[in-house]
């Protein structure tokens, strides 16, 4: 059984009957070790569909979290389930309970720093004040507005307003939570979390690979929020000052926000400056300014130092590429998908209105992006099979293009595997119109395929 | 992935019930036993199918059973009648199996187990009904059907449940328009079952409950006792426990019930 990751969570949803022997045969050695590997910020097991559950049935997946967190600082647990679930687990691991419990995926969203959605006004209530305590600070440090009910009565009466808060949090514990850099994207600015004391070890904890993905995928801004940080040492020193220099090849920017030097050396500051790292007391002194957002580099990604063309391993491969896809669009909506023009040139877009796009990356032997660009109601027809009922929300129909291109990008790796061509792919990335495309593509060369199914044209486009 | 002409192309050739078993099965409908049996006795692959399930530990019989006669003689009419129909499946599966990983053995096991419990519930629940008893005979028929439709596309299924937690049902749905469910009535149309069987194993499916009290009832039984099957692990590492989605809302109500039924604790 593998879980499947959306927004930085890796949900597990096992279901039926969970006893030590179902359990030990839902997850194999590999299982565990894919996980592990996964590229998420939290791995939760659904408890929604199983029926029955016994403390072996549930010691599989402990032990695995044990594995997860032994080789990665995420946050681990169990989600989904109601009061008589919750209460069986807590009388089964009562003294030794280092995982989390979240009674939804929702609420252990609410814990994850991937999670989009800020701002959230959030009512709880735990009978242990130190869980209490320990989940208002988590959610204050995610940008959420906690109010919590210190006795079970203030909790009924205050969760009867149902309209007040957002979302309600009962029957949830936090166990160890992650202490990987986490990182979340607003607009075209990634922002990193960084807390306590920073030494060498943030060189493991901090995720290169996504990094320098994101800077060739056209990011330019880079924010690390540092509000929690207590102080760091060299190593880090060292470490961030290599960060800058990598950055400024690319013309990106590095900006750290609340860094406080009470503890850390004053002389630090002046050298990451030079480095060309920008301090700043306040999020908001960034986020909230346009003008300065847009000198960072944060509303365009135009200025790059060292613009990379499309090259001829990747111009080889092309075929690999369009197959992935129109395999992809022929799975998704049973029609036949035609290849109907191919050119190498900067991306073109006819009738820009209307029109959502979707990215990601691929690196490793070869490097490089696949953008494909619909028309809204063609995406929606493109991707049926995962939203499975009409809906207008596009942000429904964005996440599920994401993951669209998602399985275009897992073709696309085991075809060039097939090629001995070795590649990994990075997290999907979506742009709500062309203009927000334009951003990171206009300047650059590639190969566009125009191509369609059931005479709905689309767009494929390859660049490095 | 999976287009209508292929399903229809799959229905078109689902063969008719053999001579022998439907004389069989008319005899066993009508109380004969010694007829049923002599006429079983002709076909060979079906007197071959019986001898193997009877004699599986799972029946608990202590010394071999190998005539035909003395096989329907234990089982007694309906669970003659329900045997029958089990082999009747086993001629649409396939000899190897490529989706799922299962052997024709371990599908026997999954019938034999199905039809066991089954039994157990429906005494449990007084039912005597003959129709009734073999309705769970076609439940394993829409794990043939997702054999055969998506066994060439076991790749892309991987990839798409890789993004998506989709069970093989609901792609089939959102693909075509029918499901797994759906073309197993056709099987059972085919092969003239009765009609109450198609419609205990259609609410057994969780996603479509009936508006007959007993059948959705039944249907109910049938899908947790499904999942409480396909739970073991041995039908878990043949990657059949999620085919379908587990509608623990749909059970809720008779779960009690049932785990005090099949001792769980």
């Amino acid at each position: 059984m593998r879980a499947v990751v959306k927004h930085g969570i890796g949900v597990f949803n096992p279901q039926g009957f969970l006893d030590g022997n179902s359990a030990t045969s839902l997850l194999s050695v590999e299982d565990i070790e894919a996980t592990v590997k996964l590229n998420a910020d939290m791995i939760l097991v659904s408890l929604k569909k199983v029926v029955f559950f016994n403390r072996n049935g549930l010691d599989a997946f402990v032990k695995m979290f044990a594995k997860v967190r032994e080789e990665k600082s995420i946050s681990v647990g169990f989600c989904d389930y109601d009061t008589k679930k919750f209460k069986a687990i807590q009388n089964f691991y009562k003294n030794d309970l280092n995982f989390s419990l979240f009674a939804s995926q929702e609420i252990a969203a609410l814990f994850s720093q991937s999670y989009s959605e800020k701002n959230q006004n959030v009512l709880l209530y735990n009978n242990d004040k130190s869980q209490r305590s320990a989940m208002a600070i988590e959610l204050h440090d995610n940008g959420h507005n906690p109010i919590i009910a210190q006795t079970e009565e203030e909790f009924e009466s205050k969760k009867s307003n149902e309209s007040a808060y957002d979302v309600v949090i009962e029957n949830s514990y936090l166990g160890q939570m992650g202490q990987n850099v986490a990182s979340r994207v607003t607009g075209n600015a990634i922002i990193y979390t960084i807390s306590s004391f920073l030494d060498a070890e943030i060189g493991n904890l901090f995720n290169i690979a996504y990094h320098n993905n994101s800077l060739n995928v056209g990011f330019r801004l880079f924010i690390f929020d540092a509000y929690k940080v207590i102080s760091m040492n060299i190593h880090a020193l060292n470490f961030f000052s290599r960060l800058a220099s990598s950055a400024a090849e690319y013309n990106a920017t590095i900006c750290f926000v609340g860094l406080s030097f009470e503890k850390t050396p004053k002389e630090f500051k002046e050298t990451l400056e030079d480095a060309g790292i920008m301090f700043f007391d306040q999020m908001e002194n960034i986020l909230g300014d346009k003008e300065l957002l847009e000198e960072l580099g944060a509303s365009s990604a135009a200025v790059i130092k060292n613009k990379r063309t499309i090259n001829k391993v990747t111009v080889a491969e092309l075929p690999s590429f369009v197959d992935a896809t129109v395999s992809t669009i022929e799975m998704m909506t049973n029609s036949k998908a035609l290849k109907e023009a191919a050119e190498i040139s900067s991306i073109n877009i006819k009738n820009p209105a209307n029109m959502i796009a979707s990215s990601i990356g691929f690196y490793g032997d070869m490097d490089g992006m696949v953008i494909l660009v619909f028309p809204e109601d063609i995406a929606k027809k493109a991707c049926q099979l995962l939203i499975g009922e009409n809906t207008d929300d596009t942000e429904q129909v964005l996440d599920t293009l994401a993951e669209l291109v998602n399985i275009v990008g897992g073709k696309v790796k085991s075809l060039l595997h097939d090629h001995k061509v070795n590649v990994n792919i990075t997290l999907p990335r979506t742009y709500p119109n062309i203009e927000s495309l334009l951003e990171i593509a206009q300047d650059r060369k590639g190969a566009q395929v125009d191509l369609s199914f059931d005479n709905d044209k689309f767009l494929f486009f390859l660049t490095r | 992935m999976i287009t209508k002409e292929k399903i229809n192309a799959f229905i078109e050739k689902i063969p008719p019930a053999p001579k022998a078993l439907q004389a069989t099965l008319m005899f066993l409908n009508s109380g004969e036993l010694v007829k049923a049996a002599q006429i079983a006795e002709t076909d060979l692959a079906l007197k071959s199918y019986l001898k193997n399930i009877v004699n599986k530990p799972i029946y608990g019989f202590r010394n071999e059973v190998s005539e035909i006669s003395q096989i329907f003689g234990i089982l007694g009419v309906s669970s003659s009648q329900q045997t029958v129909y089990n082999y009747m499946l086993t001629l649409l599966s396939p000899k190897k199996w490529e989706l799922f990983h299962l052997t024709e053995l371990h599908f026997h096991d999954l019938q034999a187990e199905l039809s066991l419990e089954w039994k157990k519930i429906l005494n449990h629940l007084n039912i005597e009904n003959d129709d009734i008893e073999s309705a769970i005979t076609l439940f394993p028929a829409s794990i043939i059907v997702a054999e055969a439709l998506f066994k060439e596309k076991k790749n892309d299924v991987d990839i798409l449940r890789s993004v998506n937690n989709l069970d093989f049902n609901t792609i089939l749905t959102r693909l075509c328009g029918v499901d797994l469910f759906d073309i197993s009535e056709k099987i059972a149309q085919k092969w003239e079952m009765p009609d109450t069987i198609a419609q205990i194993v259609q609410a057994a499916s969780g996603s479509k409950p009936s508006q007959n009290d007993q059948i959705n009832t039944l249907g109910k039984w049938m899908h947790l006792l499904v999942f409480f099957v396909l739970s073991k692990p041995l039908f878990i590492e043949a990657e059949l426990n999620d085919f379908i989605e587990f509608q623990v809302e749909y059970v809720q109500d008779i779960y009690d019930d049932f785990a005090k039924l099949m001792e769980i604790q």
